[in-house]
C-alpha cells in the first residue's frame, strides 16, 4: 500500500504549498493525487488476491475509472451494519474524489479553493481509514469485484 | 438528452436546501446547486456550499459532514435520479474569486 500512502502524502504536500496564496496548479494536483491515492489503495488490495505477483500490475491496469464509480452496492437493510457503514463511506468518497479529479484536471472554468481541497483530502484520509477497517470483509472484497466490472449474481 | 427526475422536482429541492442552510447557519452562508451530468454522463446534482470563514477554518469537516448528511436526509437522490456532489469554499475565498455560480 506504500504507493497509495505516498500519493496521499503528496496530495497534502501540494495542498500546503504557497502559503496563503496557493497556485491553482498545486491545488489541482493535490485534488488529483488524492483521488489516485484512493484508486491505487483499492486496486492494490484487489490484485493481492491474484496468486502470481508478477501479473498483478497487468491485472490492476484493467480497472476502469468509469466502471469503478458506477459500481453499485445495494445495502440490504434500512439500518447499516458497521461494516456496511464504512463501505458506504468509501463508495461515497470514491465518487466525490473522482468527480473532483475530473474537474481539477479538465475544467479550468472555475477556481479551486484551499478549503475545498482541504475537505477533499480529509475525505480521502477518512476513506483510507474506513477501507483499512473493512478491507478483508467479504462485502468489501465483493465490492472490489464489482468495481473491477464483474456483474453481481 | 435524458433529464433526471430532479429537474422536475426543483421546488422540493429548493425547500430542502433552504432548510439545511437555515439549520446550519451561521456556519453555512448559503447553498447553491446545479443539476447536470457528472464526468461519466450520469445524472448529478452539484452542491456549492459557501461557509463562514470561521467554519471553514475551525470546523470544516464537522460542518461539511453535517451538510452532506442533512441534504441526504431530506432528498432521496436515487429517486431523483442524481448522484450528489458537494464542494465548499469560504466567504473570504469567494470574495477573492467572485464567481457567479457561488454567489
Amino acid at each position: 500500500m506504500a504507493f497509495a500512502d505516498d500519493l496521499l502524502k503528496d496530495a497534502y504536500h501540494l495542498a500546503a504549498r504557497g502559503g496563503k496564496n496557493p497556485r491553482q496548479s498545486s491545488l489541482r494536483r493535490a485534488v488529483s493525487s488524492a483521488y489516485y491515492a484512493l484508486f491505487h489503495l483499492l486496486i492494490a488490495d484487489f490484485v493481492l488476491n491474484w496468486r502470481r505477483p508478477d501479473q498483478r500490475v497487468r491485472l490492476g491496469r484493467m480497472f476502469e475509472h468509469r466502471k469503478m464509480s458506477q459500481a453499485v452496492f445495494k445495502f440490504p437493510g434500512a439500518t447499516l451494519t458497521p461494516v456496511e457503514a464504512e463501505l458506504k463511506k468509501v463508495i461515497a468518497a470514491f465518487a466525490q474524489l473522482q468527480e473532483n479529479r475530473y474537474t481539477a484536471d479538465y475544467d479550468f472554468g472555475s477556481n479551486w479553493s484551499r478549503i475545498d481541497v482541504t475537505n477533499a483530502l480529509a475525505i480521502a484520509d477518512e476513506a483510507f481509514k474506513a477501507w483499512r477497517i473493512i478491507r478483508k470483509e467479504r462485502i468489501a472484497q465483493d465490492h472490489l469485484l464489482t468495481m473491477f466490472g464483474a456483474r453481481r449474481v | 438528452m435524458y433529464l433526471p427526475i430532479a429537474v422536475r422536482k426543483q421546488p422540493q429541492i429548493d425547500a430542502a436546501v433552504a432548510e439545511v442552510a437555515a439549520l446550519l447557519a451561521p456556519d453555512v452562508v448559503h447553498i447553491r446547486y446545479e443539476i447536470g451530468q457528472d464526468w461519466s454522463g450520469q445524472g448529478a446534482i452539484f452542491f456549492r456550499v459557501l461557509l463562514s470563514d470561521e467554519a471553514g477554518k475551525k470546523r470544516l469537516r464537522e460542518v461539511a459532514t453535517q451538510v452532506v448528511r442533512h441534504l441526504a436526509d431530506r432528498l432521496d437522490f436515487p429517486a431523483l435520479e442524481v448522484f450528489p456532489y458537494h464542494n465548499f469554499r469560504s466567504a473570504s475565498e469567494q470574495a477573492v474569486f467572485r464567481e457567479e455560480a457561488w454567489a
